[in-house]
Formats: structure tokens, C-alpha cells, sequence
């Protein structure tokens, strides 16, 4: 299977005032075409900070690639100037956030806001070879190819604009999608605007969606159904899906792939069903030990002692070597990679080390 | 606290606003003590007339020049300091600490008397500074103490009404319902929890007010509201030297840069508080 | 130690028909001429709690369960209806509130704002001591070192202020402030939700310990299934300000029978990739508005068995079979949707 996106040996630290910290500590990992890769981790694990340094939205004046690339269909994204990064950003790779209602503009209305979204996506395909023109003065020059005066107010949306965005609508399971074009975000629901948002980020059919905590702020129900939808979509539209989420559960409902982070690094990926029935990294084992299954009289919960480091003082060796339970000598001097494992699976730990 | 400081150590603008108010003030308490003790501190008494030639331009002898009866400026400037300091802070100090109470009263209590409360503070802001001040200088005569009363009467609601709105977001806050819990009566909460969390932020508004205070009580003293000459009063003497504008311009424009100098240094100083405050 | 209540068969906590409804502001309220609107937050609620045991209250955001919480810990006062409290009436306004908190004391959410900043929190954990019990300092100091060494938690860090600690360290210490006066019931309003997972398994398990330790009896409010299960003894489920199912926790997750319930467990995710409920379970809508619901049963817009009756009649609260509530007209057919464990 040819690797949709291949992330080799990335490391990216922010600047504090107590120095700097490094949130992701060479970082390498691959999604294929037509997958659902999850990326579980605790906070401060570093998960988000991969998800933004994809579509490098990383806060430029704190945050600092120190090394590795993110190399998407061959090309070394890091590597584009930022006008040639842009042309990825929604197009190719497309992503959505935690909290969606903070994603919307509280003062137009969800079509019109969808409608940019589809304008400036266009120009931005239109416009990847050429530099001349930013892509909003393309967007809403009179001269545009697309009639794009709707943008200006008291003017209504063009008919097959229109309909696209009634189709979107649609496909994301909203109910009376022309009701919902001329509302505003706050009249929507936490659930319907996150669908709003799939539907705005699969509009021009991205190859990767990477969604950073989609549900978390949604209800136990709002958040099955959109999962589902997700899932669907994502044979619907040929993309695949990086879903970064701290629930494991969540990913073992599903996502094809798994991938565990520990204090900015991988500490194990596996096929889904292979990583639940044998988990290999004691920080896997640990975090399946910590989700209550059974009631208080039937089970143990059997917590991780110890708490998650603090990333600037990172110990010497394995950063989980202070809580695993099978530590010996060399965890605490030497810093484990991941070693490859039959059947894709691979394991940052010196248990694995043939 | 003392990372606040710290921040604002490496903040170029707050330290000198820090600079200056100190020296406002340090000059303020120095000259109060004088006039109390009967010393001297300055070059030259405040109200000795022919120190020097008349309208001299600065010079080493006297700093700021000398005005048309031959009065040294720089030590009538100098002498003027408690008026516009004293004011400046009194107005404020006296401002914030009503309007904590009453802001904090109205969030904690709500219904009827968070409404009594608001609509008798909105009265008071409607209140016109300057009308105020010239009813009590009428009622009860002109100066500095007259002056400072005025503006305590009408200066209190803006900070009521922000004490009202960070003592609401305080008020939702866990740990002020489990005050509650462990039997806490609403006063108590008041002054345990609910001040001691807006306390900051409402230095912060206040340390930038107290400019406006100076500014507006030096438009009070302009207007001859407040001292009566030969009494020094730098509003007064922006007053009184403006027809000397060309002739000898350091008559009236030194009383207002000193002025606005003092201003410019409690804004910076609230700026960099400020600034501290959401940096840390 | 304390002595036992003095009916051992009368529960702890009690309330009969609780209601809290919020007015909805109008606009120019004097010129309006509609009638006033109320959120029906909790709608007529009746619950028990016995000594020792773990009431789980379950439901998703805008169900009113937190209201719940909140009325019952006298944190607001009810509408209507009526709560007792270890065998005295505790809904009216002229409740001694100090002598119900002695023994009544509330876990919040968010770690971060249950401790006031400005406070170590060897101040906010004596709060209680001081304000309930009268203890000087030394008694206080005995007390807290107590909890904190009951909670798991180093006696030195009493000095810390709470941005000094993690979340989890926070909420033990909030823990601590709730037990440390050794109440009856401590209500738990989502105790764990804003932690990671590994705290959060450190949480329950601190969480029961103390339950056997101290006797404690627990309201535990949360949306999330799996921890319900785990600490509560008997299951409620809520749904729009009211209780759609109740029953023993195993029987209402393994066999639940109202039509939320139903989705509601389809929904929660296990971490089983062999069990994908989560793909198969069908639900419609969205979480209603609590502002004067439609007549008939709440859940029927998005029932999948909805008929005549449920948008005419709200269905009671009725026993199907011992010591098992479901509040559905149409209970019989859910009697085959049986959640294999």
C-alpha cells in the first residue's frame, strides 16, 4: 500500500519561558490511502502539536521544527515556502477541531460561510501553479471565473452554489439543510455544527482529514453518530482519516490503525485488533488496565502509578521507564526507537529488541 | 505577586513608569511632611517673589525660569505636586474601594439590590464632573480638598460596575459554592474569596485612572476651582501663564508637560501591570 | 465515629417530586404579553439513596442532572417537591444549612475552579473544619494532614497553591475538603471528566476506597457509562429533567429497556474493536431544549417505537419487575433487545 503521507524522524519544541520543550521527539509514522489511523495519547503527549504540524499551523513564534519532513504524495511539505503550503491546506489535507463552534464566524451565516470555504479552495486548486494574486484577492476579484458577489452582502448565493452546499449538507446526515443555510452558527447545535465543519473540510475532497478531538465536546450519542458519519464518509469520499482523540475506546470503534504517543514520542502503532488483543508496550497494556470495564465489585482498575512527566524535565532513557512495571537497567540509560514487529505492528520498548 | 514584578522588570515601558510615579510620589510625601514640619525644601520659597530677574528663561540658578513677580517656577512646581497626587490617588483609592464593595454586593447578593445597586450607580455616572465640582466650590468654597470631594462623589461607578462583573465571573466559580458548603456566610465570601480575586484587576483599571483623575482635577484647577493664587497649583498655572505662550513659553508649557508626564507614567505603570497579568 | 442513622432502613437521602424550573427571560418583560416560558430542568424527580451506597445518575448534557445536584445540595432552591435528608426535610428556606453540610458535601467538575487560586490548599481543605465544626488550628491541622493522607496525598503539599498542582492533584485535594469532615453523602458531580485517563482511573479507584473506608454514601452525576458502571450500585437514567429507567447497574446496562437507555449504552464506546456497537446503533436528533417541552413522553421524536399514545401522554415512572423502573408506554418491546456482556 503506497503511503499517503509518510512523517519521518520529526521533532518540534516550543519556546517557554523556562526554555524550550520538546513536544515531539523524532516522530515517524505513515498513512496509506483509504484508513482510519487513530493517535491516542494523554494530554501533553504531543498529539495535537503532529496534527498541526501536518498542515503547519503551528504557532510561528513560539514553535520550531527542529528537524524531520512530512512528505505528502512525494512532496516535503515542510519544505514549500508558505503560499505553496496554502495550496494543501483544505485542498489536499483538510482538518477540524475540538470545540466547532469556535470554527465558525458568529456573524454570517453557515451557507455563506461554507460557500467561502468552496471559493477559496477553488482558487486556491486554481491558483497552485501560479503565484501572481493572493488567493482572497483572487476570490473576490470582479473578474473571478466564479461569480463570487455573493460574498458582499444582501446578495443571495448563486443557484449551483447553492445546491453543492444543499448536497454537503445533506450527505452529512443534517436534517432540512436549506433551514440550516440561512442560520447562524449559534442557532446550531454542537453536533450539527461539527457536522457543518466535516462537510465545509470534505468539500473539495481532501485526501486526508485530520480531525483533532472531534467529539470530545459532544454528548455520549451526538458523538456516536458523528463518528459513524465519519466513518462512512470516508469510503464515500476517498479520504482517510487521522483521528488524534485521548479516548482509546473511541479508537478501537473505529479506527484500522492504532498508534499510542507517550510524552511526545510513538510508543506503539498496530492494526486495531492486534494492538487490543495483545498489546505490546507497557504504557498500552497500562492504558487498557485504566478504562473501567466492570463495576467496583466484579473488577480491578488497576491505574498507572506515577504521574505523566513534565516535558521539560524529560528523564534520562525511556520516558516511561519511572512507571513501567517491567523496567530494568537499560530503560533508564538508553532511549528506545520503535522496532519493528511482525504484521506492521512496531514498539518503542527494549522488551522488543531482538 | 512576585512574578508579576518579575515580568514587569523586563518590560521597558512599565519600568519607567514605575520610575515616574515613584518619584510623583516619593516628591509628593516629601513635600507633604515639609509643609506639615514648616521646612523648606526647595531652591526658593514657593511664594518669594524677586528671586531673580523677572520671566527669566531656564538657567542653572533656577531650573524651570521664574514668572513675571520673579518666582523661582521649578520650586512652585515642586511644591504644587501633593495637590495633583494626592487628588489623583485619593480620587481612585477612594473609588475602588466603594466600588469593590458595592460591585462585589451587587454580583453576590443579585435580585433586587444587584438592581437597586446598579440603577443608583448608573445615576452617579450620569452625573457631570465639571457641574459637581462647580456646585461644591460654590457650596462649600474652592481648593484642593473641596476639589478631591467632588470628584469622589461621581467617580466611583465605572469601577463598581467592573468590580460587579469580575465578582459575577467569581461568583460562578466552584470554590465559591464550596465556601458555601463548608457554611460560609455571604460576607465572608465576599471578603475571603470574592475581593481578594478581583483585587488585581481592579488595581490595575484604577492605576491607569488615577491619570485621568490628575487630568481632570488640572482642568478643575484651570478653571480656578480649586487654589487661589499665590497658592501654586500646576492647572493654575497653565491658567494663569497662557497669554505668555510666545513670550515665555516655559510658563505655561512646563506646568502642563509636568502634567501630562505624570499621567503618561501611571498609564505605563497600569499598562505593564496589566501586561504582567496576562503574560503569567 | 459516628453513630448509625436511627431507622437503618430509611435511606439516607430522599427526595419526592423535586422541581426546578428557570424562568426564560423576556425581552421587554412588562410589554410582553406571552406567557413566561420555564427550562423544566428537573421535572419531578424522585430518588433514594441508602446508606453506604452509590446512586449513578446518568445523562447527556441539558439532561439536569448538575440542577439535580445542585438542588439537592440546597445550592438552589427548589421549585417545588421535596427533599430529606437523613430522616428531616431539608427543602425549605429555613434549613439549618450548617448541620446538613456537616454531613452533606459536594465534588465538583472542573479541578480548577473548585480551590480558590489565591488559597494553599491546606486553607481551602480546612475551610469546612473551621466553618462547620468550629476547629482552632491545631484541631484543623490534625483534620487535614488526615485527608490528605486518606487521599493519597503528600501532607507537605498542604503549603502548595492549586496552579502549583496537576488536575489530578487537584481534585484529590477537593476530595480531600469533602471528606475531611467525614460526611454521609458525598455528591460527586463528574468527578473525573476533565481528567486524563490514567488519573481519572486513580480517581475511581481512590473514590471507592473511601467508600468502604468512611461508609460513604455517593450521588455520582456523570455522561459517562463506563464510569457509572463502575462505581454505582443502582443506575438512573435521565433524560430531559426527568427519570426514564432505573434499576441495579448490571440490569439496567445488560438488559436496558427503555428506548434511551437503549441508545445510550449503544453509544458509550467500549474498547473492544471486536464489539462495534458504536457503528450499528441508530439514533435520531439531537438532545432537546428544556424550555417547555411538547406534550407526551420527551424522548418520542427520536423514539424508533414511537406511537399514538407518546406524543399525547408523558408515561410514568412504573416498576416492570422488582426493584426495576422504566418510564415507557411501550416497555414490551424492548423486551428483546438484550445487550450481551
Amino acid at each position: 500500500m503506497s503511503e499517503l503521507l509518510e512523517i519521518k524522524t520529526l521533532t518540534v519544541r516550543y519556546r517557554t519561558k523556562d526554555g524550550f520543550v520538546t513536544a515531539l521527539d523524532s516522530v515517524s509514522l505513515g498513512i496509506g490511502e483509504n484508513e482510519m489511523l487513530a493517535l491516542v495519547g494523554e494530554s501533553g503527549c504531543g498529539k495535537t502539536t503532529l496534527g498541526l504540524s501536518i498542515v503547519s499551523l503551528l504557532p510561528p513564534a513560539s514553535s520550531e521544527v527542529v528537524n524531520g519532513s512530512v512528505t505528502y504524495k512525494g512532496t516535503n511539505l515542510l519544505m514549500l515556502e508558505e503560499k505553496r503550503k496554502k495550496a494543501y491546506r483544505g485542498t489536499e489535507i483538510a482538518m477540524i477541531f475540538q470545540e466547532p463552534l469556535t470554527c465558525l464566524n458568529p456573524v454570517y451565516r453557515v451557507g455563506d460561510q461554507m460557500a467561502e470555504a468552496i471559493m477559496v479552495k477553488r482558487a486556491r486548486k486554481e491558483g497552485r501553479g501560479q503565484m501572481h494574486g493572493t488567493v482572497m484577492q483572487r476570490v473576490y476579484d470582479r473578474r473571478a471565473p466564479v461569480d463570487t458577489r455573493f460574498l458582499r452582502r444582501g446578495h443571495g448565493l448563486p443557484a449551483q452554489l447553492r445546491d453543492e452546499i444543499v448536497e454537503w449538507l445533506t450527505l452529512v446526515r443534517i436534517g432540512d439543510p436549506e433551514q440550516v443555510l440561512n442560520r447562524y452558527p449559534f442557532e446550531l447545535s454542537g453536533g450539527m455544527t461539527q457536522r457543518v465543519m466535516i462537510a465545509m473540510a470534505l468539500s473539495e475532497e481532501p485526501s486526508l482529514l485530520i480531525a483533532d478531538e472531534p467529539t470530545t465536546a459532544l454528548d455520549v450519542t451526538t458523538q456516536a453518530q458523528v463518528l459513524k458519519l465519519m466513518a462512512e464518509l470516508m469510503k464515500r469520499v476517498n479520504t482517510s482519516i487521522l483521528l488524534i482523540t485521548h479516548d482509546l475506546a473511541v479508537a478501537s470503534q473505529v479506527a484500522d490503525r492504532v498508534m499510542v504517543m507517550y510524552a511526545g514520542e510513538l510508543a506503539e502503532v498496530g492494526e486495531v485488533h492486534q494492538l487490543f488483543a495483545e498489546p505490546l508496550h507497557p504504557y498500552t497494556k497500562g492504558l487498557l488496565g485504566c478504562v473501567p470495564t466492570g463495576t467496583k465489585d466484579d473488577s480491578e482498575l488497576a491505574p498507572i502509578p506515577g504521574s505523566i512527566p513534565d516535558l521539560r524535565q524529560l528523564p534520562l532513557g525511556c520516558n516511561f521507564a519511572p512507571r513501567c512495571p517491567y523496567v530494568f537497567e537499560r530503560c533508564r540509560s538508553d532511549r528506545p526507537h520503535l522496532f519493528p514487529r511482525e504484521g506492521g505492528r512496531e514498539v518503542a520498548c527494549f522488551l522488543y529488541d531482538e | 505577586m512576585r512574578s508579576v514584578l518579575a515580568i514587569m522588570g523586563r518590560n521597558r515601558e512599565a519600568k519607567i513608569g514605575a520610575v515616574i510615579v515613584a518619584v510623583f510620589l516619593l516628591t509628593a510625601i516629601v513635600v507633604g511632611i515639609a509643609t506639615a514640619l514648616g521646612i523648606t525644601v526647595t531652591p526658593y520659597g514657593p511664594v518669594q517673589t524677586d528671586t531673580g530677574p523677572k520671566l527669566a528663561p531656564p538657567s542653572l540658578s533656577h531650573l524651570f525660569g521664574t514668572d513675571l513677580l520673579g518666582r523661582d517656577v521649578f520650586s512652585r512646581i515642586i511644591v504644587a505636586t501633593p495637590n495633583d497626587v494626592s487628588v489623583g490617588v485619593g480620587v481612585v483609592a477612594f473609588a475602588l474601594v466603594v466600588g469593590l464593595i458595592i460591585g462585589s454586593i451587587a454580583a453576590l447578593k443579585g435580585g433586587l439590590l444587584d438592581e437597586l445597586l446598579m440603577r443608583f450607580t448608573d445615576v452617579v455616572f450620569a452625573l457631570p464632573a465639571l457641574v459637581i465640582a462647580m456646585v461644591i466650590a460654590v457650596a462649600l468654597g474652592p481648593g484642593v480638598t473641596n476639589m478631591m470631594i467632588a470628584l469622589m462623589i461621581i467617580w466611583w461607578p465605572p469601577h463598581a460596575r467592573l468590580a460587579r462583573g469580575e465578582a459575577l465571573k467569581v461568583s460562578h466559580q466552584n470554590y465559591i459554592r464550596s465556601a458555601r458548603l463548608a457554611g460560609m456566610g455571604t460576607w465572608k465570601i465576599i471578603f475571603r474569596h470574592v475581593i481578594p480575586n478581583i483585587f488585581v484587576i481592579m488595581l490595575v483599571y484604577a492605576t491607569l485612572d488615577v491619570g485621568t483623575v490628575i487630568l481632570v482635577y488640572a482642568g478643575l484647577s484651570y478653571l480656578g476651582l480649586s487654589v487661589k493664587p499665590p497658592a501654586p497649583d500646576w492647572g493654575e498655572m497653565v491658567s494663569a501663564f497662557q497669554d505668555y505662550l510666545i513670550t515665555a513659553p516655559w510658563l505655561p508649557i512646563v506646568p502642563g508637560l509636568i502634567i501630562s508626564i505624570g499621567v503618561i507614567g501611571f498609564s505605563l505603570l497600569g499598562d505593564g501591570i496589566r501586561d504582567a497579568l496576562e503574560a503569567g | 465515629m459516628r453513630a448509625s442513622s436511627m431507622m437503618s432502613d430509611s435511606p439516607l437521602l430522599r427526595t419526592v417530586d423535586l422541581r426546578k424550573y428557570f424562568p426564560v427571560r423576556k425581552g421587554l418583560s412588562l410589554l410582553s404579553k406571552t406567557a413566561q416560558k420555564y427550562v423544566r430542568a428537573v421535572d419531578g424527580i424522585s430518588i433514594t439513596i441508602p446508606e453506604g451506597k452509590t446512586l449513578g445518575v446518568v445523562g447527556e448534557s441539558g439532561c439536569g442532572k448538575t440542577t439535580l445536584a445542585l438542588t439537592i445540595a440546597m445550592l438552589t432552591p427548589p421549585t417545588g417537591g421535596e427533599v430529606y435528608f437523613d430522616g428531616k426535610r431539608i427543602d425549605s428556606g429555613r434549613v439549618d444549612h450548617k448541620s446538613v453540610y456537616r454531613e452533606m458535601q459536594v465534588v465538583f467538575q472542573d479541578p480548577d475552579s473548585s480551590l480558590d487560586p489565591h488559597m494553599t490548599i491546606g486553607e481551602s481543605i480546612g475551610e469546612p473544619l473551621s466553618g462547620l465544626l468550629g476547629y482552632g488550628g491545631a484541631e484543623v491541622r490534625t483534620a487535614l494532614e488526615e485527608s490528605l493522607v486518606a487521599v493519597g496525598m503528600p501532607v507537605g503539599f498542604a503549603n502548595r497553591l492549586p496552579r502549583q498542582l496537576s488536575g489530578g492533584q487537584k481534585q484529590r485535594a477537593a476530595i480531600a475538603r469533602a471528606i475531611s469532615l467525614h460526611p454521609k453523602l458525598v455528591i460527586l458531580d463528574e468527578p473525573t471528566s476533565a481528567l486524563d485517563a490514567s488519573v481519572q482511573a486513580q480517581i475511581l479507584k481512590l473514590l471507592v476506597e473511601l467508600q468502604r473506608k468512611f461508609q460513604l454514601s455517593y450521588l455520582l452525576i456523570t455522561h459517562n457509562i463506563a464510569v457509572a458502571k463502575y462505581l454505582s450500585d443502582t443506575l438512573a437514567v435521565m433524560y430531559a429533567g426527568k427519570i426514564v429507567e432505573r434499576g441495579p447497574t448490571l440490569s439496567v446496562i445488560q438488559r436496558p429497556r427503555h428506548p434511551y437507555t437503549i441508545a445510550l449504552i449503544n453509544s458509550a464506546p467500549v474498547p473492544d474493536p471486536w464489539k462495534r456497537n458504536l457503528l450499528q446503533m441508530e439514533i435520531r436528533g439531537e438532545v432537546p431544549s428544556a424550555i417547555n417541552p411538547p406534550p407526551g413522553c420527551r424522548f418520542n421524536p427520536r423514539c424508533p417505537y414511537a406511537e399514538g399514545v407518546c406524543s399525547v401522554e408523558d408515561p410514568p415512572l412504573l416498576e416492570i419487575e422488582a426493584s426495576r423502573e422504566v418510564a415507557c408506554h411501550f416497555v414490551d418491546k424492548t423486551a428483546v433487545q438484550v445487550k450481551s456482556e
